[in-house]
């Protein structure tokens, strides 16, 4: 079933670099929310894909992404949803969500 | 007889009233469309179609993520004489993989002449068509609503079509095998609706406002609330099933704000309700006008029912609200409701189990409660039989079978899945129940089905999709439920794997890929030597017995 893996769902992935900066806050929530709503004990780092990995059904990603929304104020667009895989790419989401937000600061 | 309409004359019907729907999207904003602006854009849509060349029949597969958009596409099909193919966009669908699939399975079984869709949808669609394993570019034209609506091809009326043409192919969801096209007639809906609107159903009155967040491109959500409010004609208020999974309250907080009178959830959503609304949250809930809170599409448990009832009576919520339903895509929708609230018989587990018989219990010995689901409808019939189609007498365990003018005409182009589906115009619809005094008593499924969330999902499809990992043994794999009271069904693989594989690596590669091909949650994974699985003289596994030993502790030794 891999093959159906569309082009855009892993090149938008973490990156590497990401994966080795400071955590911010986008980060360090995002994780800590993604621990709270886990039925199991898990270890959300960048590279782990909600699904195959952390062992999330469609959905607890949708309370997850709901639990972000609340959190952050910030609405994720229906496409997103359906390209979200990894934890990096949430992250990558909310942030800049957050930053494109009406007064946001800068 | 009643005069029964088209979809497209009760739209037309409906333009004539004040009535109209209200849409809330997954981000929540909203937007109100009566069905006489709705009437005029589907007349748009529909001369663009036909402007395009499709002609009455044609199917045109509609796969539209937003709540506004998939109904104005919808009647705007209707209204063009075609046929709607609803599927489920890709948000919903739980990956990518999964969506493109089982999409691209539809489009093509159905013989789809076009894709309705979003610029956002179509890409993906292109994208895993285009895989040399997924049968190469689709032949189909692809539109949007934005392309067909600057057309100037407006027709003067809806096509006129009969109630014998072809309304609907709905698709039977969730399930990891290929979807089969369950061919509705507009009789058949219409006779469904007139069924779920009377007295022994909704009981449909003046003031009605029907709240659903029930996905449209499935039968409880399409016909039994938009077709329902349409025909009626009611309001009705639309929300994104999306919104109603990040934020459960905005389900509660529409039919309180809105004044819903009618909503319809499978089990899992009251639960998901009651665990997630915070006791905060309730005083400025008014749920008191809520007279008919349907429960349906899944397993009913009591205990959840009861429990949400329980949590919301502050909110002025009435357990006396609740209508247990019985129904399936092949007979439209509904088959039977069950009036009073829940009525639960409690029944010798022992004597159920054993000989099929539904006994009222005595002296504590262990029970099983079994949820009322009502009557047949006027006009409709319910029976329960055995093997040998032979009618079973009152509290006999048997397969229910359904006739009536809301059995489907057939699976699309599959003769040989319809002729075993309908035998002299009773469909077997696959699940096990009981009479007792008129009403239908439903006991479990006999086609082996795990049913999550009000997805189906076939254990023969999950196995196979296990037969090549790395370690597992030859047709060593068997995958079933465990259904205990009061819980939502325990998925269980039972693995036999060869020399040499590492336990938890197969444990991981087993969960993995059943999330990846199917969406689903194995809950527990044993690991057995080969040997272990009962299998038949000619080696398939006997998915019962492996379940009945489990279940009894002789399976492993």
């Amino acid at each position: 079933m891999e093959s159906f893996n569309t082009p855009s769902a892993t090149a938008a992935g973490p990156t590497a670099d990401m994966a080795n900066a400071t955590a911010d806050r986008f980060e360090r929530d995002t994780i800590d929310i993604l621990k709270r709503l886990s039925r199991r004990p898990i270890e959300p780092t960048l590279d782990k894909e909600l699904m195959a990995d952390l062992g999330f059904d469609s959905l607890q990603i949708l309370e997850f992404i709901g639990e972000l929304e609340d959190h952050f104020n910030i609405a994720v667009p229906l496409n997103s949803l359906t390209h979200i895989r990894t934890v990096g790419q949430i992250v990558a989401e909310v942030r800049g969500l957050a930053a494109s937000r009406p007064g946001a600061p800068a | 007889m009643s005069s029964r309409k088209t979809i497209g004359e009760a739209l037309v019907a409906a333009a004539d009233t004040h009535f109209g729907l209200r849409f809330i999207e997954h981000d929540a904003t909203t937007k109100v469309t009566s069905y006489r602006d709705l009437l005029a854009d589907a007349l748009c849509i529909a001369g663009a179609l036909r402007a395009h060349g499709y002609t009455s029949g044609d199917r045109v597969a509609l796969v539209i993520p937003e709540v506004s958009r998939f109904v104005h596409a919808f009647f705007g099909i209707v209204a063009a004489g075609l046929v709607p193919v609803p599927l489920c966009p890709p948000a919903q669908a739980g990956d990518v993989a999964t969506f493109a699939k089982q999409s691209l399975h539809i489009i093509r079984a159905s013989r789809a002449v076009a894709v309705l869709t979003t610029d956002d949808v179509a890409p993906l669609l292109h994208a895993s068509a285009g895989h040399p394993d997924a049968g190469g570019p689709l032949s189909q034209t692809f539109h949007t609503l934005d392309q067909l609506r600057t057309g100037d091809a407006q027709l003067a009326s809806p096509v006129a079509l009969t109630l014998d043409d072809i309304a609907l192919l709905q698709f039977t969801s969730g399930s990891t095998a290929l979807p089969k096209g369950v061919v509705l007639s507009h009789g058949n809906i219409a006779a469904n609706v007139e069924a779920i609107l009377g007295p022994s159903g909704l009981d449909a009155r003046a003031g009605d406002v029907a709240v659903s967040w029930l996905p449209l491109y499935h039968d409880m959500g399409l016909i039994g609330m938009l077709l329902s409010s349409l025909y009626a004609p009611a309001d009705a208020v639309l929300m994104s099933q999306v919104l109603f999974l990040k934020r459960p309250s905005a389900w509660l907080n529409a039919i309180s704000t809105w004044g819903g009178t009618v909503s319809y959830a499978p089990n899992f959503a009251y639960e998901l309700c009651r665990r997630r609304v915070k006791s905060s949250q309730l005083a400025a809930l008014d749920l008191s006008r809520w007279r008919v809170a349907g429960c349906g599409a899944e397993p009913i448990r009591p205990d959840t029912l009861m429990q949400f009832a329980d949590y919301f009576a502050p909110a002025g919520f009435a357990a006396t609200s609740f209508l247990p339903s019985y129904g399936l895509a092949e007979h439209s929708l509904a088959v039977s409701f069950a009036h009073g609230g829940l009525d639960v018989d409690v029944v010798d587990a022992e004597l159920l189990v054993q000989e099929s018989r539904a006994v009222p219990v005595v002296n504590g010995a262990a029970s099983l409660r079994i949820v009322r689901c009502g009557e047949p409808f006027p006009g409709h019939a319910i029976r329960i039989v055995d093997e040998a189609f032979n009618e079973l007498p009152e509290r006999h365990v048997g397969s229910i079978v359904a006739a009536g003018p809301s059995v489907m005409q057939g699976y699309f182009e599959q003769p040989a899945a319809t002729a075993g589906a309908l035998r002299d115009g009773w469909l077997q619809t696959g699940d096990l129940g009981y009479m007792a005094n008129g009403s239908l008593y439903l006991c479990g499924r006999t086609k082996d089905l795990i049913i999550r969330q009000g997805r189906k999902y076939h254990p023969p499809d999950i196995e196979s999709s296990l037969a090549d990992l790395q370690g597992v043994a030859l047709s060593g794999v068997v995958v079933f439920a465990i259904t205990t009271v009061g819980d939502t069904d325990e998925v269980v693989a039972v693995i036999e794997t060869r020399a040499g594989g590492r336990g938890p690596d197969i444990e991981e590669a087993v969960r993995r890929r059943v999330r990846e091909t199917a969406g689903l949650d194995i809950d527990r994974v044993i690991l057995t030597p080969p040997g272990t699985i009962p299998r038949t003289t000619s080696g398939k596994v006997r998915r019962s017995e492996t379940r009945e030993r489990l279940e009894a502790g002789t399976l492993v030794r």
